[in-house]
């Protein structure tokens, strides 16, 4: 018992101190919710550099309805359970808005609180289908969602004279999802999925699979999930005789993909969200991020520094910092223009429209198809 | 491809990746043998393995290029830096442990296992490091089953490694002081054989082969990564298990059965892809349940 | 900012010859702390934000799983590595029932305790004969199995998982508000605590200590241990499986993503960290293992790989844990 109170004590300075280390602010405070630790961390940081980006360009400019933006980032680690605890962590911080959302399984459980509390709330790059259900109406997606992708891998498949495909994907809620859709899709149009498989995160053989689908004889290998894998994959399908077309999910737009399969790579498609690097209008915006940030931007950056010029256009358009009023200004967006393309939004506050892009690998660098 | 070309396709493949198994089982099984421990560290070792071969491989490439020579020299040369780290490891966090209760050496093998490769994940940042060799495409076909060069040597340089261990542990000295200790450590430290030593060097043996599996892995499918030796340091003791943990030959007939079982596993209905992992983990707690000792270990009469 | 490491110093003087914590040794003085304390839990939602009832819910939903874990782990002596399996089917059992069945919440409660039962049973039964290594690689490779499961089910959702589990009402009382669960969970903690005490002290307890110490010489002495083991395992499995139960329900979604090997080995950290088999010390685990993320944001990455280093060091220098029990 005696240990009992002294444990007590000292698990109390813990917590106190923890609690007394919450401290408040003031000006607009808009909240960050991406992961800055993990297994994310490098594409979440990456986010959080384009956001401030974008606010301190606002701010230069004399900020949103004179007040200057004030941001505060919530680490969701790419985990579920330390998605709700960023996202609380800033709704008890009183921000007015939130812009971020990379991993979906992490941004799932947090629209819930968004929504309860009414925050205005702009997905920058998580797009599973899911958060379309999950949404409580204050939240907005300006990624394209599995949707779009599937139907970007689609037409491609049907272009290229595809008739028999397989789809592969990682047994993750977001690679699942869009094999899913693609497999449903691709029945639907009544051809033919001849193989419909997982991989198991880690392996590093896949040689057993890779025979299963080479006797399938499939015109088109998709792959859903992520670029380490993926790249895995590809060199043991090229290694083993697969000639036909193979083509990658946004997960595995990776340069690291090109790196890890070398010459197996060529010719590989890879459908896209936009990044800087296939965005004329994005010259600006790359050179101030390399100036600032020392580094190159990564796939996201571009979303998610219009994701905060939206916000602001939007909360200048509603003129207050009235939630309803950003809400319902969010939703009337017609006349942004971001530098990955113009915004507006579906009844189901996704994008209006896809903004996939096809690339292809060649001489080790992914470059616009067509 | 008909069924009969697929059949002896998965067969080659069962092999290849059976070779790896062995080859990391075999540390399992040495190191269990001698001191009833389970190493959970062993597949981080191995993971440890494929770093240190990126790093001696990108430094002396310049020299002798990345092909094969390239690859086996620093193949050796991880293979002993690995083998030393092993040894350390037995030294500072196992020894001290030997008496203690079962449960402590677990949770000590545990952190070990947890320090080797949250370690690498501090160092890294997690990336996957592309570990690109000069080894091509070109193999050779046997009907419709294509096996390209590179799988032939790996297959080779595993089966020459298993063989030399082999050899070492029934034919000299060394070998037999370490299967008495295996039998009676205290009889031995009676006969004056220098118990700790051989521990040491059991060590060394076991960790630098799973070393040299993580450098041909690495070399092979060209990434690595710091949890590459989660996935295959349990499929490894798996096969360990298969065989009759703390024998030799059990290890590696265990871990060519494993590859063997994945292989085709993959091409049974209902299991396919989706069900493979439950599908091996199954086999090993039926295996353990109702015939722990594998199929070439001995029956142990010790309860624990 | 070193506040973990505040503890440190304290601890050190607990187990060794007194310094700023002898003001603790008087009954009076701990008893003013205890109850400053335990008034301290019970006010926080009126005194703090939202984001601090977040994670001490989360602390609390973590001293429930540590505990139960200790059961299997510092009472009896077994090695579990595969606890999240247990979490995962309370979760799952709530999951599905609410949301594919439409059951109240609190019945589902029944029906994870007995799944737990029945996954304790299955996966104990045959293997607790083992030896613990054994025991440790089997609990592994269940708790993959069981996420690969919940993985490749329709019912489970799949990879996605399962979202849109209805939140509890009590009493037409909807339990919604993060400071809702924030008590439940205190409440679950506590009651956590006080069954973990009971059992320690019951002739259960006594028993598995004599078998944790000499396995053996129990059996000599007329005590069962496969079913004295089993009980201990299946009693673990409860609490994980009534702590799923509740993550369900608070978070509203769940994935296999949560369930896997690495979830275990945190919960397993938590029960090493501060002592195994002591009630506090497993308390100050759950303190450490959701705290520490949240205080040192920028450590965040090597949470893990410090954890295991100060493991290795508690193993190695205090295979009793950092307060050793008295020996009477």
């Amino acid at each position: 018992m005696r240990k009992t109170l002294m444990l007590s004590a000292v698990s109390g300075v813990i917590t106190s101190l923890f609690l007394f280390g919450q401290v408040m602010a003031a000006d607009l405070k808009i909240g960050i919710m991406v992961p800055t630790t993990g297994s994310e961390a490098t594409s979440g940081k990456d986010m959080e550099n384009a956001i401030k980006l974008a606010a301190m360009e606002i701010n230069e400019s004399g900020g949103v309805l004179g007040m200057k933006i004030d941001t505060m980032t919530g680490d969701d680690a790419c985990d579920p359970q330390q998605g709700t605890a960023a996202a609380t962590k800033l709704v008890s911080a009183d921000v007015a808005a939130v812009v971020g959302g990379y991993c979906s399984g992490a941004t799932l459980p947090t629209l819930k609180i968004y929504g309860d509390a009414n925050v205005p709330f702009v997905i920058a790059a998580a797009n599973s289908t899911k958060l379309i259900d999950a949404n409580m109406g204050n939240a907005y997606q300006i990624n394209s969602t599995g949707f779009d992708q599937t139907a970007t891998a689609v037409a491609l498949f049907e272009k290229q004279g595809a008739e028999k495909i397989a789809v592969i994907h990682q047994g993750d809620g977001y690679s699942e999802d869009l094999a899913k859709l693609t497999r449903d899709k691709w029945t639907e149009m009544g051809k033919e999925v001849v193989a419909y498989e997982v991989v198991n995160k880690g392996e590093q053989d896949h040689s057993a699979l890779v025979t299963r689908i080479k006797s399938k004889a499939p015109d088109a290998v998709f792959w859903t999930a992520y670029y380490a894998d993926g790249a895995l994959l590809i060199k043991q399908l090229r290694q083993a005789g697969y000639r036909n077309l193979i083509a990658v999910g946004d997960g595995s737009n990776s340069p690291k993909l090109l790196e890890i399969a070398g010459k197996a790579a060529e010719g590989v498609y890879c459908f896209s969200n936009p990044t800087v690097d296939y965005l004329p209008a994005a010259k600006d915006f790359h050179a101030n991020y390399k100036k600032t940030f020392d580094q190159e931007p990564d796939a996201y950056a571009a979303l998610a520094y219009d994701g905060m010029k939206l916000m602001a256009d939007a909360i200048e358009r509603a003129g207050s910092t009235d939630q309803d009023a950003i809400i319902k200004a969010l939703g009337e967006t017609t006349s942004f223009t971001g530098i990955a393309g113009p915004v507006s939004f579906t009844d189901k506050n996704t994008l209006a429209r896809s903004n996939f892009v096809t690339l292809i690998a060649k001489d080790g660098k992914w470059t616009l198809s067509e | 491809m008909t069924l009969q070309d697929i059949l002896l396709q998965q067969l080659a493949n069962g092999l290849i990746l059976g070779s790896f198994y062995a080859l990391v089982a075999l540390g399992y099984t040495m190191v269990y043998g001698i001191i009833k421990l389970l190493n959970f560290a062993h597949g981080d070792l191995y993971m440890i393995g494929a770093f240190l071969g990126f790093l001696v491989l990108s430094v002396l490439s310049p020299l002798i290029g990345d092909s094969w020579v390239g690859i086996m020299c620093s193949m050796v040369l991880s293979m002993i830096a690995v083998g030393l780290l092993g040894v350390l490891i037995q030294r500072i966090a196992y020894q001290p442990m030997l008496s203690a209760p079962r449960l402590s050496i677990l949770i000590t093998a545990l952190a070990v296992s947890m320090i080797l490769s949250n370690g690498v994940l501090a160092f890294t940042d997690g990336e996957y490091l592309a570990f690109s060799t000069d080894l091509g495409y070109e193999g050779l076909e046997f009907g419709n089953v294509f096996i390209t060069y590179t799988q032939m040597v790996l297959v080779g340089a595993a089966a020459l490694l298993m063989s030399a261990l082999y050899l070492f542990v029934h034919r000299t000295m060394y070998g037999k002081a370490m299967r008495a200790i295996a039998i009676d450590k205290d009889a031995c430290r009676l006969m004056g054989i220098h118990v700790n030593r051989i521990i040491a060097l059991t060590f060394f043996i076991g960790t630098s082969l799973a070393a040299s599996a993580g450098i041909m892995a690495g070399a092979y499918y060209g990434s690595i990564h710091f949890f590459m030796g989660f996935v295959i340091g349990l499929k490894a003791f798996t096969a360990a298990v298969i065989g009759g943990i703390g024998s030799i030959p059990g290890a590696m007939l265990g871990g060519l059965l494993l590859g063997l079982l994945e292989s085709f596993g993959t091409q049974i209905p209902f299991i396919g892809t989706e069900w493979k992992d439950v599908f091996s983990f199954g086999i090993l707690i039926l295996l353990l349940v109702f015939k722990p000792t594998g199929i070439l270990g001995r029956t142990e009469i010790e309860r624990m | 900012m070193d506040r973990l490491d505040s503890a440190a110093p304290g601890n050190g003087d607990v187990a060794g010859t007194g310094g700023p914590l002898r003001w603790l040794e008087s009954q009076k003085n701990r008893l003013i702390v205890l109850t400053f304390l335990a008034g301290l839990a019970m006010f926080l939602p009126l005194i703090s934000n939202n984001y601090v009832l977040e994670v001490m819910t989360n602390v609390w939903f973590y001293v429930m799983l540590c505990l139960g874990l200790n059961i299997v782990v510092g009472y009896a002596g077994l090695l579990d590595l595969g606890y999240a399996a247990f979490f995962a089917v309370g979760a799952y059992t709530t999951g599905i029932l609410t949301s594919h069945f439409g059951v109240n919440f609190w019945l589902t409660i029944p029906a994870a305790v007995l799944f737990s039962i029945c996954a304790g049973v299955i996966i104990g039964g045959p293997t607790l004969r083992l030896r613990s290594d054994y025991l440790a690689i089997v609990t592994l490779g269940f708790g993959e199995i069981v996420r690969i499961i919940a993985r490749n089910l329709e019912i489970t959702g799949g990879a996605s998982g399962l979202i849109g589990i209805e939140k509890p009402s009590l009493f037409g009382f909807e339990i919604s508000q993060i400071s809702h669960f924030y008590y439940v969970f205190l409440l679950l903690a506590c009651l956590a605590c006080f069954v973990s005490y009971r059992l320690q002290h019951s002739r259960l307890g006594r028993a598995w200590q004599y078998v944790r110490e000499d396995e053996d010489a129990a059996e000599a002495m007329g005590i069962d241990r496969v079913a004295i083991k089993l009980y201990a395992y299946v009693i673990g499995a409860i609490f994980g499986g009534v702590a799923g139960c509740f993550f369900a329900a608070k978070m509203t979604a769940i994935s296999p993503e949560t369930f896997m090997f690495q979830q275990s080995v945190l919960i397993l950290l938590g029960v090493v960290l501060g002592g195994m088999g002591k009630i506090p010390g497993v308390i100050i685990g759950a303190f450490a293992l959701v705290l520490f993320p949240e205080v040192f944001r920028d450590l965040g990455s090597s949470r893990i790989l410090v954890f295991a280093i100060v493991m290795l060091v508690i193993m190695l220098y205090r295979p009793e844990g950092i307060w050793p029990e008295k020996k009477t």
